[in-house]
């Protein structure tokens, strides 16, 4: 091959693949709308306070940032709303582990990022994150499971409480509950849980008698 | 050998910064690293000290690729610069811009307040990173850019000596300009604004960035073994040619998981896997010139250019190719593995480049015969050790990463403060190692030609 050719091969291919490129652009962007919600005016408000307390500077949202602190584009499926408001403004005022400093984020801004990270949460991301493999096989099917432990999963506990290095970092961790407290004192709690901790971010359990009562049986368990 | 032209000395206001922001980089990513294994140890948050961490790093690459391109554009034209005295001013423009902005960043990191938007701008932080600069330093960093290239071209016109090597160093350099424009489009929709922020990203450091360096090697091998310009040129063509083939649809990789279209799956799969292609040739070819024997005068020179093609090559190609498919992707993905390639990558590709550039034409402005090389060499494997003992941590913490979270379902704190924590340590251990490298090569370019030493390289005419 010749220098001039190598030269043309260069220039013209390069022209080539940039042409293709802007096409698949231009499709892509025909595209987009109909993979996440239309955004209103509170989750354009929400991104903005976002960018402002450069928050991916330590976390990451669809798998890009800064890896410090955890991924943030399915948070709104796992916190109540209320609970994540909360933390923003406040973070070690919820759970004094907490690595998230006070930025002094306003009840404003967390009503909108709330707003912004439950658009997030709805985007077609070609299903990533995937659902946890091991996870999935290793999971006892219902018809084995206690009642206790099936209405564990359907209240969504493990989103806070970690059984056993399974689950979330935010509340205690239930894996030796069983030692701690009694019947009479879960189910107190479960009914009313600032009576027994004040200003617990734990929500009243709203079920019926025998259910509580399966579930503080499963929470006995825990030893 | 001596500088033919006077002002081919302004290049060495551009390596001294780079060189110091490299210095202030390190010992950043020294205080994140430490940051990992107490969130609380300095009184500025994770978030600002990555921003500086990261802004340095694109800050003293350009900054030093600058100063490259002022060098060899004197050569490949055989004349003076069309401007001096702009070319200064371009010079301090950079300085001052990138010290304010990292000031900004700074006050914002003890004041988060004050980065509250004005007429709908932030004024200190955007919040993208990689890009975080303020949109009052992206119009002053385009300036600056415009202003370079300006001066570039006009010197070029000067004696119209249109050499392969600088065509393709002033494509690259106005590729770079125009791929920086669309990372000032503010978007309402996240998608749209990775969508965008990835062609900044990915197409300087796989497309824009790759020609500058496929353009200095070839600059490089002519200086250090007196290559013939036929036969450096004609790689050097194919070499790019194949980068942008490659790297330009490669851009699909980043567009997986984002909210985009599935067809980018296949695209970015198929295209970025070839992305270390170019790469190994890049190596094939410095083996393959340098290998012959011959009276090779810039040892140093010669080891750092060689070094920098292999580590690229396996930074930036292997330890890329072995999660770009979305199969593995789909797992890896926002996981520490991309921070363990992006660290490998950016010092086997861009920061050695630089160095190599230094070595290479330092001693020429400086006007030295003959220097100790010894210094160098400890540098380069302070250096590079520790740079391949942080990956390996960096990807151990990935691995187990990948493993508990994204398989088992475990939470992404509990990985990170237990079942990682011995990664953090090792990692920040070894970055003290790179530090130590990074002291001894800083020392070597202030005192290089300045001291008197026994003779053991010559730099012969």
């Amino acid at each position: 091959m010749s220098n001039k050719a190598a030269k043309n091969l260069f220039i013209y291919g390069s022209i080539f693949f940039f042409v293709i490129f802007l096409a698949l652009t231009f499709d892509t962007m025909e595209k987009l709308d109909k993979r996440a919600p239309a955004i209103t005016e509170a989750v354009n408000a929400g991104k903005m306070a976002w960018h402002k307390y450069d928050c991916i500077g330590c976390h990451t949202i669809l798998g890009n940032g800064s890896y410090f602190s955890p991924d943030l584009t399915r948070t709104a499926n796992k916190m109540p709303k209320e609970y994540l408001k909360q933390y923003l403004m406040n973070p070690k005022a919820l759970n004094q582990k907490a690595a998230m400093p006070n930025l002094g984020i306003t009840s404003e801004e967390a009503e909108s990022l709330a707003a912004f990270l439950d658009w997030t949460s709805r985007i077609n991301t070609n299903n990533w994150p995937p659902k946890p493999i091991l996870a999935k096989e290793a999971r006892i099917e219902d018809k084995d499971m206690t009642p206790g432990q099936r209405l564990y999963r359907s209240f969504g506990c493990s989103n806070c409480h970690v059984i056993k290095g399974i689950g979330g970092a935010t509340g205690p961790d239930l894996t030796r509950v069983g030692n701690k407290r009694d019947k009479a004192w879960l189910i107190g709690y479960f009914k009313d849980p600032r009576a027994y901790i004040p200003g617990t971010v734990m929500p009243a359990i709203n079920m019926s008698d025998a259910d509580m009562e399966q579930l503080t049986e499963y929470m006995l368990t825990l030893k | 050998m001596n500088i033919k032209h006077e002002s081919q000395r302004i290049a060495h206001s551009f390596y001294t910064f780079a060189v110091l922001l490299f210095l202030v980089q390190v010992v950043v990513g020294i205080i994140a690293a430490l940051q990992f294994i107490w969130p609380e140890f300095f009184i500025l948050n994770f978030n600002t000290i990555r921003t500086i961490h990261i802004n340095t790093l694109i800050v003293w690459l350009l900054v030093g690729l600058m100063g490259a391109t002022y060098y060899v554009i004197h050569e490949e034209s055989e004349t003076e610069l069309w401007s001096l005295p702009l070319a200064k001013f371009q010079f301090w423009l950079t300085v001052v811009t990138s010290i304010t902005m990292v000031l900004g960043y700074i006050y914002m990191g003890i004041n988060p307040q004050a980065n509250s938007p004005i007429f709908g701008i932030n004024p200190l932080n955007e919040g993208r990173e990689y890009i975080e600069a303020p949109r009052w330093a992206d119009f002053l960093i385009v300036v600056s850019l415009l202003l370079f290239l300006f001066n570039c071209f006009m010197t070029v016109r000067k004696t119209k000596r249109w050499t392969g090597i600088q065509g393709t160093l002033l494509v690259g350099i106005t590729f770079l300009v125009i791929m920086y424009l669309p990372g000032m489009i503010y978007t309402k929709n996240l998608i749209r604004d990775q969508f965008w922020w990835w062609w900044v990203i990915h197409l300087w450091v796989e497309g824009a960035w790759e020609i500058i360096a496929g353009a200095l090697l070839a600059f490089m091998l002519m200086k250090v073994v007196n290559a013939e310009r036929g036969v450096v040129e004609k790689w050097m063509f194919v070499e790019v040619g194949l980068v942008l083939f490659t790297g330009i649809l490669g851009t699909g990789h980043h567009y997986y998981w984002i909210g985009t279209p599935e067809y980018w799956l296949l695209i970015g799969g198929i295209f970025s896997s070839l992305e270390p292609v170019p790469l190994l040739l890049m190596v094939w070819n410095a083996l393959k010139t340098t290998g012959k024997p011959r009276n090779v005068t810039n040892k140093p020179g010669l080891y750092y250019i060689v070094a920098n093609t292999v580590l690229s090559f396996v930074g930036a190609g292997l330890s890329g190719l072995i999660h770009t498919l979305p199969q593995i992707n789909k797992w890896t993905h926002g996981t520490q593995i991309t921070t363990a390639h992006s660290h490998l990558a950016f010092f086997g590709a861009y920061i050695l480049l630089v160095i190599s550039m230094i070595y290479v034409t330092l001693p020429a402005i400086r006007g030295v015969k003959d220097y100790n090389p010894s210094r160098a060499y400890q540098s380069f494997w302070w250096m590079t050790i520790s740079m391949i003992l942080i990956y390996l941590t960096t990807t151990g913490a990935g691995m187990a990463q990948t493993y508990m979270e994204r398989l088992m379902g475990l939470d992404y704190v509990a990985v990170k403060i237990t079942y990682n924590m011995w990664f953090w340590v090792f990692r920040a251990v070894f970055g003290v190692g790179f530090l130590i490298g990074v002291v001894i090569f800083v020392m070597d370019f202030f005192r290089l030609g300045r001291e008197s030493s026994p003779v053991m390289t010559t730099v012969a005419e």
